[in-house]
């Protein structure tokens, strides 16, 4: 409770020190607001403020733990019915987080312990404990700069390989926020993308997922005969030839050995070795390739295709009623801000060392030891590198002293306790 | 014909009718009437719409109906009136579906510049370019094809016409775009357009109307137009003794559908039941579940009779076909991703939170529509046991 009401407290003064640094969503009057508190998980919904002082005064009043505003514009965003809400249109969502997909580093800093039996490892849990066969796990996410860096590359791709060239989005109908924790949110305001149904939303997830592609019209049917997968296509054919002109033409073998390995190929040592002595007619014409049969080639290019494909979370730019973090406010879990981004910033931007102080998110940063100590209540914490300094791994019930923005962190994270 | 005039004319579902027959396009259903009754076309478009009907109720694909005039528009007009009057699904879905495709033939007979004047008309944001733009190549062994077209469609406008047919090959993912537009061949544009104008057909929701009910009393004391909406019934009830219905299929029958299929399949067969237009994968999924729900091929004809371009001889053919491929039904994860899962639309508890299993004390995940079934099954015959048992204890007190 110490910790619940510390933090609390110093979240209350960020927003009362800050309050005419936080940005007004566009349309605010028409948005509806959520929040979480600290005392329970559980999610205060259809806020609605008339006036943008409203908004303040009630994050300085009841700092919260986490804030949201709905993508989804309502005539009336206060009513608890849905159906009467008055649905006017929804921005586009897209949320990615290195929560949903594969890193390396994973296995050094993630942690998970079974419930039932004790038994621990590192990385994502499994589906199955290995010794008891049950699935409680508790699990600790941790982040690092190469995940950060993963999920930023994600939404820059995303940007600049889909977004701004295919659809021809403006750099002014883009929001972009560090979501504060693990990954970014963009949001496209527009209004005609607003009038879209959660049906039409699908399709355009399917374009950059690469979900739902037809291998037919790819060319796989008539491998023999029709050649379709073409540099010169203004299509998805485009984007699976240059892949895999450049995964050949700059990665090295082992590299590509340890690529074509992993699940999202699938591919036997039989065939990588195929590929890589046949470089040379992969990088000509496909035509030139003799000896994958079509489900080979399938494999191959399922593979390309989510290399291809931005990894986001589906769900998130389907649903046309999703409520998504509030900018300037803090993560309840980290004690970072959701930090705007324009797409200038996003390229140089590192959430755990930025130089820039406008957009730095670690807004309780204090280079000085804390003069508190802390107690580990937690099995084991992962080490954290953050400000270019490594602090942890610790162990359970290890007293220790730390810098402000790090104790902030990590009683975010409820893994320490105050003494 | 370069003239947006003679668009509305030859085409008047198009939004444009309201500036240049606004005398007619906003007059009340009973004004109309009489109007049109003072024509001198009259008898000709009460036949022509009566052979329409007709055409319809036979699954015609197509059928020259019209003169490009100003009678093009009354009978637009009346043929809107007459559906709303007999409020009839299987009739609405089958006349928008031939009348969508009489114009269609026309449509993509248009010039560039036709073609572009009805996107515009549309509100449709369309790049027209005079010369070819070319968008990639076919190759095949033995030639090279250049891909190209004079027409781009902004992809939200695409998006919105394409949604209801959802062919793999006209999905987003599979179309070249660049800079916010699709690539569209003039056939494809007007495919697109062809949809619209169902839709356009089926659609009742912008029209403020008076009761069906109330409007038909009225309308039908005008005699001329009472015979023909007799008429048109009399056809239609005729028909319908021919068409095999869906309510027919036996096999379905024994077993309460509404119970035991889970809410993907349910809206399907829904859709068929009212001669809705399925698209292809829709019809793939149906298929491939009832085969594996073990249906006899002439039940699974029977649920595709309804559907408005039945054709007993392919479809018997086609399911045949697909039963002796043995084709495994499309799992959850599939539907979802087709949009066609829904849980969320019937909001079903089993879909959306799973069940529970005791044993193990949690709750498991329906992964594939069979899953569902069998699980249905099981609670059914567990309340049914309970019911014997109740029954029997009853028995045995009296």
């Amino acid at each position: 409770m110490k910790e619940i009401n510390y933090l609390k407290r110093i979240f209350q003064a960020y927003y009362k020190q800050k309050k005419n640094e936080i940005p007004l969503v566009n349309l605010f009057n028409q948005r509806e607001f959520g929040f979480i508190p600290w005392d329970k998980m559980v999610m205060i919904r259809h806020k609605n403020f008339n006036e943008p002082k409203d908004f303040k005064n009630y994050l300085i009043n009841y700092p919260p733990k986490h804030v949201y505003s709905s993508g989804t514009l309502y005539n009336n965003p206060a009513n608890p019915n849905m159906n009467e809400k008055g649905y006017l249109g929804c921005d586009f969502l897209i949320d990615i987080d290195v929560d949903h997909f594969f890193t390396p580093c994973k296995n050094d800093h993630d942690l998970w312990y079974c419930k039932e039996c004790d038994k621990s490892g590192s990385g994502m849990p499994p589906n199955k404990c290995p010794k008891c066969e049950k699935n409680k796990f508790q699990s600790i996410s941790w982040i690092c700069e190469d995940c950060l860096h993963v999920a930023k590359n994600e939404i820059l791709k995303l940007v600049n390989d889909f977004i701004v060239p295919d659809f021809g989005i403006q750099e002014n109908e883009l929001n972009i926020t560090f979501s504060g924790h693990r990954g970014y949110h963009l949001k496209i305001e527009n209004k005609k993308i607003r009038a879209l149904t959660s049906s039409e939303r699908r399709e355009i997830v399917d374009y950059l997922t690469g979900d739902n592609i037809s291998y037919d019209i790819l060319g796989l049917d008539n491998l023999e005969s029709d050649l379709s997968l073409l540099e010169q296509n203004v299509d998805w054919s485009q984007k699976i030839i240059k892949k895999i002109k450049y995964l050949l033409q700059n990665y090295q073998n082992d590299v590509l050995i340890e690529l074509f390995r992993q699940p999202k190929f699938g591919l036997n040592n039989e065939i990588i070795e195929y590929i890589l002595n046949n470089k040379k007619s992969f990088l000509k014409t496909l035509w030139d390739v003799k000896g994958l049969g079509p489900k080979t080639w399938q494999t191959f290019l399922e593979g390309i295709i989510k290399e291809v494909g931005a990894k986001i979370d589906k769900p998130v730019s389907i649903d046309v009623h999703r409520l998504i973090r509030y900018p300037g406010s803090l993560h309840g879990k980290t004690g970072f801000r959701v930090q705007q981004l324009d797409l200038k910033q996003l390229e140089n931007f590192n959430p755990l060392d930025e130089e820039n102080q406008e957009i730095d998110p670690i807004i309780f940063f204090n280079e000085n030891q804390n003069l508190r100590k802390y107690k580990v209540k937690e099995k084991i914490i992962p080490a954290l590198k953050v400000k270019g300094e490594t602090f942890g791994p610790y162990e359970k019930d290890e007293i220790i002293n730390l810098p402000h923005h790090v104790a902030v962190f990590l009683l975010c994270k409820e893994v320490i306790n105050i003494i | 014909m370069s003239d947006s005039f003679d668009l509305v004319m030859h085409y008047p579902w198009l939004p444009s009718i309201k500036d240049y027959y606004s005398d007619i396009a906003e007059k009340s259903p009973h004004d109309f009437i009489s109007d049109f009754l003072s024509k001198d076309f009259k008898d000709e478009i009460f036949e022509r719409i009566y052979q329409i009907f007709k055409a319809a109720f036979d699954n015609l694909e197509n059928f020259y109906y019209y003169k490009i005039d100003n009678s093009n528009v009354y009978l637009y007009i009346l043929l809107k009136i007459l559906l709303y009057l007999l409020d009839n699904k299987h009739i609405s879905n089958r006349i928008a579906n031939l009348y969508s495709k009489i114009n269609y033939h026309d449509l993509i007979e248009e010039n560039d510049y036709n073609t572009y004047q009805i996107c515009k008309n549309l509100g449709i944001d369309i790049q027209y370019s005079e010369n070819k733009i070319q968008y990639g190549l076919k190759i095949t062994k033995d030639y090279t094809e250049k891909l190209e077209t004079n027409f781009r469609i902004q992809i939200l406008d695409y998006l919105k016409l394409e949604n209801n047919l959802r062919d793999d090959y006209r999905k987003l993912v599979n179309m070249p775009i660049k800079d916010g537009y699709v690539y569209i061949q003039q056939r494809r544009l007007m495919r697109l357009i062809q949809e619209y104008v169902r839709n356009k057909i089926l659609d009742k929701k912008d029209e403020d109307k008076p009761s069906i009910k109330d409007l038909k009393k009225s309308l039908l004391k005008i005699e001329e137009f009472k015979k023909l909406y007799d008429k048109i019934e009399a056809s239609w009830k005729e028909k319908k003794e021919e068409i095999q219905y869906f309510e027919d299929t036996g096999f379905i029958e024994t077993e309460n559908i509404n119970l035991i299929y889970p809410p993907c399949m349910k809206e399907i067969l829904l859709k068929a039941k009212e001669g809705q237009n399925l698209i292809h994968i829709e019809r793939l999924v149906i298929l491939f579940f009832l085969l594996a729900l073990g249906y006899p091929v002439e039940e699974i004809v029977k649920i595709f009779s309804n559907l408005p371009d039945f054709d007993k001889e392919k479809t018997t053919y086609q399911v045949n076909f697909a039963k002796n491929k043995e084709y495994v039904p499309h799992a959850c994860e599939t539907l979802k991703s087709l949009d066609l899962c829904m849980a969320k639309k019937y909001n079903d508890p089993i879909c959306i939170n799973g069940y529970y299993i005791k044993k193990r004390d949690e709750y498991k995940k329906i992964n594939h529509p069979l899953s569902y079934v069998r699980r249905r099954r099981f609670i059914e015959k567990v309340k049914a046991d309970f019911q014997n048992k109740q029954n029997d204890n009853k028995d045995e007190g009296n």
